[in-house]
Order: structure tokens, then C-alpha cells, then sequence
């Protein structure tokens, strides 16, 4: 049985090393280079100030590269649900080989127990091996961003894609088993992927530990920390406020009075540079004109909310998230290996 | 020596559709059983059943005197060639050898080349390249070369061309010589079963009309053509299948024990396309019921 | 594997058993000398390789010849013939041939056309084959 899974799976198995032999051979070289230039930019960047810009100067380099191998890694999980998943029990129910393979000597329980735990294992050392290479060639990025929060980003790095790809398969699995034709299968994985990775990091993620809120008063002490101010005719609010380095902002209020009310940046025209009349957007003063800004307001009693998920959580929601799609994965697993046992065809 | 097949008043519903009621059979072992029905009838379904790969809704069924499929140790005493023959297109005719040998433990691996070599068949060539004819032997050849007690073909050589059709059924009969394997092969063509087998089994309309050895069955059953009468007026002890009246003439298919007695009818064996056929348009009948009819003094 | 000496058919449409068959074609070859005492007959696996037909039909017809004393099966080994019928040709019998000429010319003098003398002739052969096996009971 486990020579005939692997001599079904034999072109997928083969597809998969050379991409993923090429993809390696891309990483390893562009990740050198990127060290490289990161470590001697950090060595030649003196003050403070310079770095951030040299730093964003390279990040910006890297924009699309970034981009691009996220969604690569994203979309693994999804090929793999398609490519190795659906067709796995639904290619042979679609050709009738299945009355083939179910009248050998093997009963059907092991007959899919070897398949499943055959390439499943194959489809999460693919993930692993891709997540282990964008976490490494992404280092430097991401320190830069101190944003290990972004959706596309949670989702390719470190062990989540492990459990994508696992779950991704059983979904596909599953898909074939029910449809019994492989393509509606693939299709239907497909879909149900793309939906979860829209849920997912917007309602879902965001909720997996408590968050935190923490209330700001708008001062110059508090200001000091802020980078910057983003207003609209609306509202207006400081980026950056008080949170910790790479905590993930999951939501706030605009700068309210004590009321709690929302307040117009120009009601206190006193304390904004530039004209006056509306909102200025994406004003982006020095540093030290926020810290101004804020001393200016501090006699208002105006304050801003952050509701995050600190810095130090990564890892928590990560083996929370990885958890709950290993146990997805675990259950339709289950949910086949009974529909097969049950012989009603 | 017990049979192959019993089955008590087994029984198969998918949501309202009956595919096989009431279907008891008690086939000994030894014998190639031809089950003959026309589409839809339940062949499939049965044999489906006989191999483990549906499980019924209704009645019971031992094969081999064990469940099906209830072990690999069972699965491995039980042959099945599904409808259409199938095989794995991507893989080739010495992969399906290969793939009989690690998944059966008593592979008879020298059988199997053997017969690859009977066939002309390039151990390299992927089974999708095979003609429908060839990709039928491939398949009865990992159903045999597992040397399974009993073999299950459903319409085995439904798609082929005569020249294929006489190919397959020749190499099956020398299987069957060689290693004493039980037959169960179904079709909805009589004159593709009745040169190798001895038992019959007549499905219609997901009911068994008829199951017996052929020769018996054969002897049994007699036309009786006569001027026109009623049932009665037969010879006592014959069940009527089948009355056909004109004005003149009656024709009746009976069947008896004993041999009939001489008088004012012509007598005639059946021959066995003619016997399933009575059977299929008696189970076609809406007025049928399955009940007898006795003839003469046995009212 | 001994050397094939005669083969078998099946005529599905003749109506008569196929056992039957091959008990006749084994002595169709003994009267035409095809076959002697001391030839092996086919295996039952030769046989059914080459005619599609049951196993069983082959064992009953060799049954049936040892039982006409024709042949003897030895097992392990194969089912040979143990006497010919006789090395007589057809020309033994020129004088059954010759009234059977003279009994169709008179057929066909009555008015019978060619299917109405076979019919006749297989009824009335058929008829007292089966009187024949009564009293043979």
C-alpha cells in the first residue's frame, strides 16, 4: 500500500521537489543578498534618523518580493488542497479504480490511512519547508516593519502554514470523497480556502486570546511616541501612541474629549500647523511637532483608545491558530475514514 | 463442502428505490454462475454486496462462509473485476503486477507474468494505451493472480468485440481448470454465459426468479404446444411459468420433475436463451406475482 | 505437455448437450483414426483454453467415455483412450450408405423438399435416441 500511494503520487511528488528545489535555490540566494545589504546598512547609518530612512529605502526595494512570496506561501496551502487533496479519493471514485484498490488484499481503512498519512505528511513538509524558507528570507523585512500581524504575513511564517497545508489537504480530501468527481472537488476546496483566508485574519484571528485596550491622554509625554497624525474632516488620531514596537493595533477610537465625543482637528486650530479651515490629511510633522501638538491639547482632556494584541502574543496565537486547523484537519480526516467504512456508495 | 454464496432475503434501498428484494441464494462452490438480467435489474448491486463494497439495508449474506470484505484475509480469498474492467490509466500493465504483489500476500507472481506474456502485453506500456479488450485481461489477471477462491466479474465482457469477448472467456475457463476458482459472472446477454456456465441465476426486476444448475434447469422446464385449453388440463404436478392462448393453439412453458407424459401436445425442451427470456417477461408481467400455478390433480 | 492431437468445437445452436458434443467429436476421431489406443486425450485446461467452454463439460465427457470404456484417466498424468472403435472406414459401410441413397430418392419422389427430409430424419433420430436411453435405464 505505501509503494502504491507513492507510485500514484509519483509526478505530484515530483512537480513539488523542483519547484520547491527552485524555490529554495531563490530564497537562499536573494535572502544572502538582503542580509548583506541589510547588516551593512545598519553598519553605515550613524543617528538615529538616517536608519529609518535607509532602512525604508530597502524595504521599499524588497516591496514586491515581499508581496509576492507571501502570496506564494499563502496560496501553497491551496494548491496542495487541490492538487493533492481532491483528487486523492476523488480521482479513483470518479474512474472506478477504487474497485480495484478496495478488492486487493488491504482493507479500506488502511487502504486511506496510508494515503492520508502519505501525502499528508508530504503536503506539511512542503508548507514546512516554504514557511521555514520565507521566515528566514523575510527576517530582515519584517524587523524592519515590526509587523508580524499583517494577514498575509501571520499566515506565511513560522508553524501556521504547516497547518494550513493539513488542513487544506483534508479539505480537499473530503471534497473528493463527497463529490466523487475531481474537479468540482478542487473547485469547491479552492473556494472554501479563499474564504477562509478572508475570515480568518479579519473576525477570527483578532479574537482567538483577549485583547487589550488601553486609553491615552493626549499630552506631550504620551505624544512623544507617536510618528505620526492621520486625519480626516471627521476625526483625527495619533499613530503610534503608547503601544509597544510590532503590536498588533486591532482597532481604535479617534482622539475623543471627555465626554467621549469625537473632536475635530479644527477646533483647536491654535494647535496645528498649516491652514486651518478643514482637515489636512496625512499631515506627517517631525517628531517633535507631535510631542508640540500634544503639549498644545493637553489642557482639553482629550484622550485616544487602542485595542491590541501585544508584541509578546505572536507565538500564543500562532500555536492557538495552528491548533484549531490541525484539529479541523484531525476532524474531517475522521469524517472521511467513517464515510468510507460505511459501504453505501 | 459448503457454498460460496448464501444470502437470505437480502436486500439493498437506496432512499425509495428498491435495487434487490428478497434475494435468497445458496450457490455451491465449484461451479461457473452466469447472472443474467436485463439493466438495471440488480446485478450489480448484488455482486457489489457478494464482494463487500456496498453493505445491504436488508436480509443476510456469507460468502466464502464469511462476511465480505470483513478481513483482508477474506478480501484475499475474493477476486472482483468491476464493470468496465478498471484499471489505473497512469500506470503500467508491470505497475499493476506490482501493485497485486505488495497488496496480496499469496500474489502467484509467475501466474501472473505468464499470462501478461500469453496476452502479448508490453510490461511498459501504461494501461491507458490499452485497447478495452486488453484492459479487461489486465484486470482479470490481477483478479486471478491473487489466487482468490472465488471470482466476481460484473459484465466482464460487455464492451468488448466478439474476437475479445471469446479471448477473455477462454483465458478465464483456463484459470478456472487450473486452480479449481469459483465464477460468478453476470451479463445481460444470455449467449455470453451460456457456453461456460453451469449454474444460473435469472434476476429481474431486482428479484432471483430462478437459480439452479443449468442441466437441471434445462431438463426441468419443457414447451408444451397443444390445442387450446385451460391449465388444468395439463398433466398434474408441472407449474406453469408461462400460457400463451390463440384461438386455436396453446402454448405453455412448464416446469416439472419428472418427464412428460406422451399425448395430444408436442413436448420440447427449452433451449437456454429461450428459458431466461420466459423468466424476464414473467417477471415483466404486470399481473405477476410470483406465485405458482398447479397443474391437473395437484389443485 | 503432450502433443495436441485433436481440438474440439462447440456448436451452441445444435441442441444437443455440449458434453454430448465432445463424447461424439472423441469418437469421430477414433472412427476416422485420428485417434488410437494409448493417445492422450487433451487436458481439461488445453481444452478450455482453446474453446471457451466450462470445465465441468469437459470432465463429464471424458466421464462419459470411460464409462463407454473408450478411455481411462489416470490421475496426475491425463485421460488416454484405451480402444479404438475400429479402424473402419467409411467403405465398411457402402451398404448403409446405399440404402440411405435409395431411401432419400424415395423421399424425394414422396414430395419431401431438402428441410422437410432433415426434419424427418431429426425427429425420427432423436425420437428413438431417447427410446434407446429408456431402455437402456
Amino acid at each position: 500500500m505505501i509503494w502504491l500511494t507513492f507510485r500514484q503520487f509519483r509526478t505530484q511528488a515530483l512537480t513539488a521537489l523542483v519547484i520547491l528545489a527552485a524555490a529554495a535555490i531563490a530564497f537562499l540566494i536573494t535572502g544572502l543578498h538582503l542580509r548583506h545589504t541589510f547588516t551593512a546598512d545598519l553598519a553605515s547609518c550613524g543617528a538615529q534618523n538616517d536608519c529609518s530612512d535607509v532602512l525604508n529605502q530597502l524595504r521599499y526595494t524588497y516591496d514586491s518580493a515581499f508581496n509576492l512570496t507571501q502570496l506564494l506561501v499563502t496560496a501553497a496551502p491551496a494548491l496542495i488542497g487541490i492538487f493533492w487533496g481532491a483528487p486523492l479519493i476523488g480521482r479513483e471514485l470518479e474512474s472506478g479504480t477504487h474497485q480495484l484498490a478496495w478488492n486487493q488484499s488491504v482493507t479500506r481503512t488502511r487502504w486511506l490511512a496510508v494515503k492520508l498519512v502519505g501525502v499528508g505528511a508530504a503536503s506539511i513538509a512542503t508548507a514546512g519547508l516554504l514557511s521555514y524558507l520565507l521566515t528566514w528570507w523575510a527576517g530582515p523585512l519584517d524587523q524592519i516593519n515590526g509587523d508580524r500581524f499583517g494577514a498575509m504575513t501571520f499566515s506565511t511564517r513560522d508553524i501556521v502554514p504547516l497547518a494550513y497545508a493539513a488542513f487544506a489537504f483534508a479539505l480537499g480530501t473530503t471534497a473528493g470523497l463527497l463529490l466523487r468527481r475531481t474537479v468540482p472537488a478542487m473547485a469547491v476546496t479552492l473556494a472554501v480556502f479563499i474564504g477562509i483566508q478572508i475570515l480568518v485574519p479579519t473576525t477570527i484571528r483578532p479574537n482567538l486570546l483577549p485583547s487589550t485596550s488601553v486609553t491615552f491622554p493626549i499630552n506631550q509625554a504620551t505624544t512623544s511616541q507617536a510618528n505620526g497624525i492621520y486625519g480626516t474632516a471627521g476625526n483625527f488620531r495619533f499613530q503610534g501612541l503608547g503601544v509597544s514596537q510590532g503590536a498588533w493595533v486591532l482597532s481604535g477610537t479617534p482622539v475623543e474629549n471627555s465626554s467621549g465625543q469625537v473632536v475635530y482637528m479644527n477646533s483647536y486650530p491654535g494647535c496645528f500647523p498649516g491652514p486651518g479651515a478643514g482637515g489636512a490629511p496625512n499631515k506627517k510633522p517631525g517628531f517633535d511637532r507631535i510631542s508640540q501638538i500634544g503639549a498644545c491639547l493637553a489642557q482639553d482632556n482629550l484622550h485616544q483608545s487602542i485595542t491590541y494584541q501585544p508584541a509578546s502574543r505572536y507565538w500564543q496565537l500562532q500555536w492557538i491558530e495552528t491548533g484549531i486547523f490541525a484539529a479541523l484537519a484531525a476532524a474531517l480526516s475522521g469524517f472521511c475514514f467513517w464515510m468510507i467504512r460505511r459501504r453505501q456508495n | 463442502m459448503s457454498a460460496i454464496l448464501h444470502a437470505q432475503a437480502l436486500g439493498k434501498r437506496y432512499g425509495r428505490r428498491q435495487a434487490l428484494a428478497e434475494c435468497t441464494l445458496q450457490i455451491p462452490p465449484g461451479h461457473v454462475v452466469g447472472l443474467v438480467g436485463p439493466n438495471g435489474a440488480g446485478k450489480t448491486t448484488l455482486l457489489k454486496i457478494a464482494c463487500g463494497m456496498l453493505a445491504p439495508t436488508a436480509g443476510e449474506i456469507e460468502v466464502l462462509g464469511e462476511q465480505p470484505a470483513a478481513d483482508p484475509a477474506q478480501l484475499a480469498r475474493v477476486g472482483y473485476v468491476a464493470q468496465d474492467t478498471p484499471t489505473y490509466p497512469g500506470l503500467s500493465v508491470a505497475d499493476h503486477l506490482k501493485l497485486g504483489a505488495k497488496m496480496n500476500p499469496r500474489w502467484d507472481a509467475k501466474l501472473a507474468q505468464a499470462r501478461i506474456e500469453q496476452l502479448d502485453l508490453y510490461p511498459k506500456q501504461k494501461a491507458g494505451k490499452l485497447s478495452g479488450g486488453q484492459r479487461a485481461q489486465l484486470a482479470l489477471t490481477v483478479a486471478v493472480a491473487k489466487r482468490p477462491e472465488l471470482l466476481i466479474l460484473d459484465e466482464p465482457v460487455a464492451s468488448l468485440d466478439p474476437l475479445a469477448r471469446r479471448s477473455f472467456l477462454r483465458h478465464l475457463m483456463e484459470s478456472v481448470a487450473e486452480n479449481n476458482t469459483s465464477v460468478i459472472l453476470s451479463s445481460h446477454l444470455v449467449s455470453d454465459l451460456e457456453r461456460v456456465c453451469d449454474y444460473l441465476i435469472v434476476l429481474v426486476s431486482s428479484r432471483v426468479q430462478l437459480a439452479g444448475e443449468t442441466e437441471d434447469l434445462l431438463a426441468q422446464h419443457h414447451r408444451i404446444v397443444c390445442t387450446r385449453r385451460k391449465e388444468t388440463d395439463l398433466p398434474s404436478g408441472l407449474e406453469v411459468i408461462r400460457a400463451e392462448q390463440t384461438d386455436r393453439q396453446s402454448t405453455f412453458i412448464v416446469r416439472g420433475e419428472s418427464e412428460i407424459p406422451a399425448g395430444d401436445w408436442s413436448a420440447e425442451h427449452l433451449d437456454l436463451e429461450d428459458l431466461v427470456l420466459t423468466y424476464m417477461e414473467r417477471a415483466a408481467d404486470p399481473g405477476h406475482r410470483g406465485t405458482t400455478h398447479p397443474t391437473g390433480d395437484a389443485r | 505437455m503432450g502433443v495436441r492431437l485433436i481440438e474440439f468445437h462447440l456448436d451452441a445452436r445444435s441442441g444437443i448437450a455440449p458434453y454430448l458434443q465432445i463424447v461424439g467429436q472423441v469418437r469421430q476421431a477414433l472412427l476416422l483414426g485420428l485417434l488410437s489406443e494409448g493417445d492422450q486425450l487433451p487436458t481439461v485446461k488445453q481444452v478450455v483454453a482453446k474453446v471457451a467452454i466450462n470445465p465441468n463439460t469437459v470432465s463429464k465427457a471424458y466421464r462419459e467415455l470411460e464409462h463407454q470404456g473408450l478411455a481411462t484417466a489416470k490421475p496426475g498424468v491425463g485421460t488416454f483412450v484405451t480402444r479404438s472403435l475400429g479402424q473402419a472406414s467409411l467403405a465398411e459401410h457402402a451398404p448403409l450408405q446405399g440404402e440411405l441413397r435409395a431411401w432419400l430418392a424415395k423421399a424425394r419422389a414422396a414430395g419431401l423438399t431438402e428441410p422437410g427430409i432433415e426434419a424427418l430424419f431429426s425427429t425420427t433420430f432423436r425420437e428413438s435416441a431417447e427410446a434407446e436411453k429408456e431402455a437402456e435405464k
